[in-house]
């Protein structure tokens, strides 16, 4: 499986660099080819919502910068895992401002999907989604809104798997192996 | 001495937008009520190197924050999480603070206006964490049908919106929350 892996957190986030150090371990001993994009040490613009993508040059965004190689390398992944310190209910700095430069892989056309307007798929086939949250302290409310969130993200950017975990930083590293083993699984990237 | 409203827009539309459209259209209403307004970029402001402690000055000072913003991909454009952050940080480093009231509005091409709800529970989220006092999100749809327009040159066609807005002016300067009847 071709798996890209999306760093959000900062580098001083010691929890979330050894949560990344376990997913890619896991994936690797299976056989697995993955891509590590540590979003802080890129630089990727912000999306400018201009349309440009959906107007001018289809799927492709008109900041050439490592936001498109980030969209293109998505679409060519079978599974893409992100990782971010749950802020706010959402997602890192580092993180959104990378997925927002994920608009060229849809259609600017719309169709219905369980009764709501979406933006129709561009291509065939897209990536299964694994979206990660790290928390310093267990705050229901906050996991809510980000489950929400990655279940809305999920529908609107065709997943055709997607699985959401949040972990706190205080869990030990076996349990935190085994969790990580188990969300692979589900996602059918290790057996 | 007069209140004071602080519009922070979060599209990244160097010109008009809709989310400053109906920011202005807040703001000129807060104005008959008697509130000051301010507007501030967040893409602008936070291009300068001081363009942080300019902002964060401008929220010490004002009464009532708006942050009016589109949705991208179900929730706050990066640039308002950004700003969001490093908002945060600031006012949990302070042990004195004002604690201004805040609404969001977040608008989206979508007709479905609950597809902002997610963006506006970050935003509330946002406000408990930042010691704001949480006054309420008002979640447009259709936003096609402004398009960057003054809100008062769009006539009936936005008249819901319109019907809103004047409600959630109302409400905010007489110190409420936005009503119900606003939200829907």
């Amino acid at each position: 499986m071709q798996v890209l892996l999306l760093n959000g957190s900062s580098k001083d986030d010691a929890f979330s660099q050894q949560l990344c150090d376990i997913f890619v371990n896991e994936l690797e001993k299976h056989d697995n080819k993955v891509e590590v994009i540590e979003l802080c040490d890129t630089k990727i613009e912000s999306c400018l919502g201009c349309f440009g993508c959906w107007v001018k040059t289809p799927g492709i965004c008109v900041i050439n910068d490592a936001g498109r190689d980030l969209a293109k390398s998505v679409v060519q992944s079978d599974l893409v895992i992100s990782v971010s310190l749950v802020t706010f209910g959402g997602y890192s700095y580092e993180l959104k401002k990378a997925l927002d430069r994920l608009i060229p892989i849809i259609s600017p056309f719309f169709k219905k999907i369980n009764g709501e307007v979406h933006h129709k798929p561009r291509y065939k086939r897209y990536p299964k989604a694994i979206s990660i949250g790290t928390l310093t302290e267990n705050k229901q409310e906050l996991i809510d809104t980000f489950q929400y969130l990655v279940k809305r993200n999920a529908i609107n950017m065709h997943s055709p798997v997607y699985l959401s975990r949040v972990f706190l930083n205080s869990e030990a590293v076996q349990g935190l192996r085994q969790e990580v083993f188990e969300v692979l699984k589900e996602a059918g990237a290790v057996k | 001495m007069n209140k004071r409203a602080l519009l922070l827009i979060g599209s990244l539309k160097p010109a008009s937008s809709t989310s400053e459209a109906v920011g202005n259209y807040l703001l000129d209403k807060l104005r008959q009520y008697d509130i000051k307004g301010e507007k501030i970029k967040l893409i602008q402001i936070l291009k300068h190197e001081d363009g942080i402690n300019e902002l964060i000055s401008a929220i010490n000072n004002c009464d009532i924050l708006i942050l009016s913003s589109p949705l991208y991909l179900d929730s706050a454009p990066a640039i308002v999480t950004k700003a969001m952050e490093l908002i945060s940080n600031e006012r949990k480093s302070r042990e004195h603070i004002k604690r201004p009231r805040m609404i969001a509005i977040c608008n989206s091409g979508f007709p479905e206006a609950h597809q902002n709800n997610t963006a506006l529970s970050i935003y509330r989220h946002f406000a408990n964490a930042s010691s704001f006092e949480w006054a309420g999100g008002l979640a447009l749809g259709g936003g096609g049908s402004i398009d960057s327009r003054p809100i008062d040159s769009l006539g009936g066609m936005v008249r819901n919106v319109v019907k809103s807005l004047d409600l959630t002016a109302a409400a905010i300067a007489g110190g409420e929350h936005i009503p119900e009847e606003a939200i829907n």
